[in-house]
């Protein structure tokens, strides 16, 4: 989520560092940053904190509590959270209360719509909002600033029937259609929740997601039903993702949020509106049937030492709880937590010791190393199958690939498989051996080897079952076996040696030429005089280059050499491969050596 | 006769075996092709939980229930499973080397089979401090000489609590020169959750646990300085002989 400092500052009453200092706090103490661009940072709110922290109120609370800079008092702006006086112009019926557990909403008469003020234009459009109107922004920044999403229909365009306007939460039927705000007509399901006119039957709004266009606000619009609801996150889930229609709102609903958060979200934008765009308040509607339960949770000051590995004092718990916000009372050992009512995630013991161990930070967490184990390791028979068979043929001069497991035939088959090439999993490693082989065989040169030689262990799907099996490809075919395990574990495993190498160096990916020079050299000259020569003269182009042929003849010796040319820039050309033999043959035979 | 080379990952393999079997650690294996209670359920990621979508999953036709493993801690639970059932309490310590899957695009640093390495620790008093010890102990010995660092970031992963996510630095001269003072993301970990050890047959009243979840070849391309990591399935020896 976008948060702006300046935005963020209304929640402090003191000064907030700079942005670099923010990103750190809640990076070391909270959540990752994903970026800082200019006083506007970028905070990727983990799953679990979705309850709370998708707002500038849960971001101000984390770092009121990280950095310990009191909030202002009344942080959600509000100190009137009741939902009075009722009316009966808006009647809501709500079909499944547990998909909807909550709904508000409040009438307004008299307002006159037009452009937000600077200061909202500027807030809305710092995190890349698009300001739209004085009503419509009123609702978007109460959803940023605190969490909940509302929505505002023209109550002109609902039905009236006997002085009442009626607003029915119910399922979509099948193929029922919606044209949404944005223009786009939506076909709806009977697994997805709708708020419907009660007195047309027709749908108004997908509900958490978005509303419809004929209900819309617009500059004519002079009342307007202000609805701030809570919905089942599944739903909104499934709904977003079937209509592939993901909106802000919707972005906080699936997380689950509090039913308890509406009464904040209608009145402090029934505020905002009234002071923008005029109007007063009819009065308001709250079906509610089953409130939330504050919830407690018992953990004592050993069980949060015990899980960290910390020696914290109970000074340091209590001001954690304190910087958080969590009211406790002390029962001996035991701490008991009230859970406020938006923090869904905080359910388990071990919720409250993660909240301790990263207020007070993961770096006063020690090292410690774990105590002796007091039995001695088992050894894996399969992995030592593995090892083993490694060891073996290495040794024989083959090395080791892994292959995809996925393949153009097989038994089982992906359902999903994102790029739809190679579906199946395969039931056997010969094909990919198959492939591997030919293709480092066209590179043998390159690789100076005579004979290419390979083995995978791997996994394949066979015979209705999972096995892993051994491959070698070679000049002699390719073959697979199942891994012999042996009978007996032994105690341990071998010593093998682990690969010595510093740094891998990049290959050209661009085609090679081999060039073979042979020559007569004194029988004192020793190859490596002669390889250094053509190595000083060939330059880097030269990427090989080996003996490959050695007989004496009388006082002379016959030496061949193999070079491989090729560039990391581009398809060498034969007469580039010329050139710079031409240089090496005049650098041989100005060393009085007879190219032969 | 030149000898061939083993492949990159196996040698990480090899070598954090090393490491891990002197601090008391076994490996453990369980299948590829999972079943979604060991791959989710178990693991306290339930259905229509977010979470789920935080990895994305390859289903097989035909077969509902089944994925093919999304990391490997389905072992966890594998291995707990298999200890209650033999009868057999903890403290039980395992790593978990294996392939894993993600269902998306590949490029330069994304690949959907991959190899990660899972750890678990489970007694009576496992802590926190536990973790950043063993991890600290094991990256130093893997990055010989240099002096290794070790820093906690708080995270979530629905089968631990507290979750973190485990940085790296590597100070002084024997550090290679890319990596030297710099923080890496390595991996994440964290206590695991109770309702996991519950799952498994293992009383959270009575034991706790640390886990944690690396990528190998994220490792190797970090170790070796690779610059892609699709050379891993490439089955290239101008790859695989540099090891």
């Amino acid at each position: 989520m976008k948060i702006s400092r300046e935005w963020l500052q209304s929640y402090f009453e003191k000064p907030l560092p700079d942005a670099g200092v923010l990103a750190d706090a809640l990076t070391f103490h909270a959540f990752e940053i994903e970026s800082v661009e200019g006083e506007v940072l970028d905070v990727k709110v983990t799953p679990n904190r979705g309850h709370d922290c998708l707002s500038y109120r849960g971001i101000a609370k984390e770092l009121s509590a990280i950095l310990n800079l009191p909030l202002v008092p009344h942080p959600y702006g509000i100190t009137d959270v009741s939902l009075e006086p009722k009316t009966d112009a808006l009647k809501v019926t709500i079909e499944n209360p547990q998909l909807c557990p909550r709904f508000t909403a409040a009438y307004i008469k008299g307002i006159k719509v037009g452009p937000s003020p600077d200061w909202l234009r500027t807030a809305l459009e710092s995190i890349g909002q698009k300001s739209i109107n004085n009503v419509v922004d009123a609702t978007n920044y109460v959803m940023f600033n605190i969490g909940q999403p509302l929505h505002a229909f023209d109550a002109a365009k609902l039905t009236e029937k006997e002085g009442v306007r009626a607003l029915d939460v119910r399922m979509a039927k099948n193929e029922e259609k919606m044209l949404g705000l944005d223009d786009k007509e939506y076909a709806l399901a009977s697994s997805m929740l709708v708020i419907a006119d009660g007195n047309t039957g027709e749908a108004v709004s997908i509900a958490g997601i978005k509303g419809g266009k004929p209900t819309g606000i617009d500059e004519a619009t002079t009342a307007v039903v202000l609805e701030a609801a809570n919905w089942d996150g599944v739903t909104i889930r499934k709904t977003s993702q079937a209509l592939r229609l993901r909106t802000d709102a919707s972005d906080r609903f699936q997380q689950v949020i509090s039913p308890e958060l509406t009464v904040y979200g209608l009145r402090s934008a029934v505020e905002l509106i009234v002071k923008l765009a005029g109007g007063e308040v009819v009065g308001f509607v709250d079906e509610y049937p089953q409130p939330q339960e504050m919830r407690t949770i018992s953990v004592s000051l050993p069980k949060i030492n015990a899980v960290l590995g910390t020696k914290l004092a109970q000074e340091n718990v209590v001001d954690v709880f304190k910087r958080l916000d969590l009211s406790h009372v002390q029962q001996g050992e035991e701490f008991v937590v009230t859970v406020p009512f938006d923090r869904l995630d905080l359910v388990i013991p071990e919720d409250i010791v993660e909240e301790v161990g990263r207020i007070v930070g993961y770096d006063k967490i020690p090292a410690t190393e774990l105590t002796a184990f007091p039995n001695k390791p088992e050894v894996n028979a399969n992995f030592y199958a593995a090892e083993h068979a490694r060891a073996e043929l290495t040794a024989k001069g083959y090395s080791e690939v892994y292959t995809s497991v996925f393949a153009d035939k097989g038994e089982r088959v992906v359902a999903n498989k994102v790029d739809g090439v190679r579906p199946y999993l395969r039931s056997t490693l010969i094909d990919g051996l198959k492939d591997a082989l030919e293709k480092n065989t066209r590179n043998k040169d390159l690789l100076q080897l005579y004979k290419v030689k390979l083995f995978e262990i791997g996994t394949v799907w066979k015979g209705g079952k999972e096995m892993i099996l051994l491959g070698t490809a070679d000049e002699g075919g390719v073959k697979e076996t199942t891994l012999t395990i042996q009978e007996v574990t032994p105690l341990g495993y071998d010593d093998l040696p682990i690969s010595k190498t510093e740094r891998y160096r990049p290959f050209s990916r661009y085609p090679f030429i081999v060039r073979d020079i042979a020559m007569w050299v004194p029988t004192q000259t020793t190859p490596e005089d002669v390889l250094a020569v053509i190595r000083a003269t060939a330059g880097e182009l030269l990427t090989r280059s080996e003996k490959f042929d050695e007989f004496e003849k009388g006082e002379k010796t016959s030496l061949a050499f193999r070079l491989v040319f090729q560039s990391f820039e581009k398809t060498l050309t034969d007469a580039e491969a010329n050139t710079v033999m031409e240089k090496v043959y005049a650098a041989v035979r100005a060393k009085g050596w007879e190219v032969r | 006769m030149k000898s061939g080379s083993i492949h990159p990952v196996s040698s990480l393999i090899r070598e954090a075996n090393r490491i891990f079997f002197d601090m008391g650690f076994s490996v453990a294996d369980g299948p590829l092709l999972e079943d979604e209670w060991h791959n989710f359920d178990a693991l306290n990621v339930p259905k229509d939980h977010p979470a789920r979508d935080m990895q994305d999953t390859f289903f097989i036709k035909d077969e509902p229930g089944m994925v093919l493993r999304t990391h490997t801690s389905s072992v966890q639970i594998r291995y707990m499973e298999s200890q209650v059932k033999k009868g057999i309490e903890p403290p039980y310590r395992v790593i978990v080397p294996g392939k894993v899957f993600r269902n998306e695009a590949t490029d330069m640093t994304h690949e959907a089979e991959f190899f990660q390495i899972e750890g678990l620790a489970v007694g009576e008093d496992i802590s926190l401090a536990n973790l950043k010890g063993t991890l600290e102990r094991f990256l130093k010995e893997l990055f010989k000489g240099a002096s290794v660092e070790v820093r906690f970031r708080p995270s979530f992963f629905p089968f631990t609590e507290p979750s973190v996510e485990v940085d790296m630095r590597l100070v002084g001269e024997s550090a290679p020169p890319k990596l030297r003072d710099r923080w890496i993301e390595m991996m994440g970990a964290g206590m695991v959750h109770p309702s996991v050890l519950k799952n498994a047959g293992v009383d959270p009243e009575k034991y706790r646990g640390f886990a944690f979840g690396m990528g190998l070849d994220r490792l190797a391309l970090l170790r070796w300085g690779i610059d892609d990591v699709r050379h891993m399935h490439s089955a290239d020896l101008r790859f695989i002989n540099q090891f």
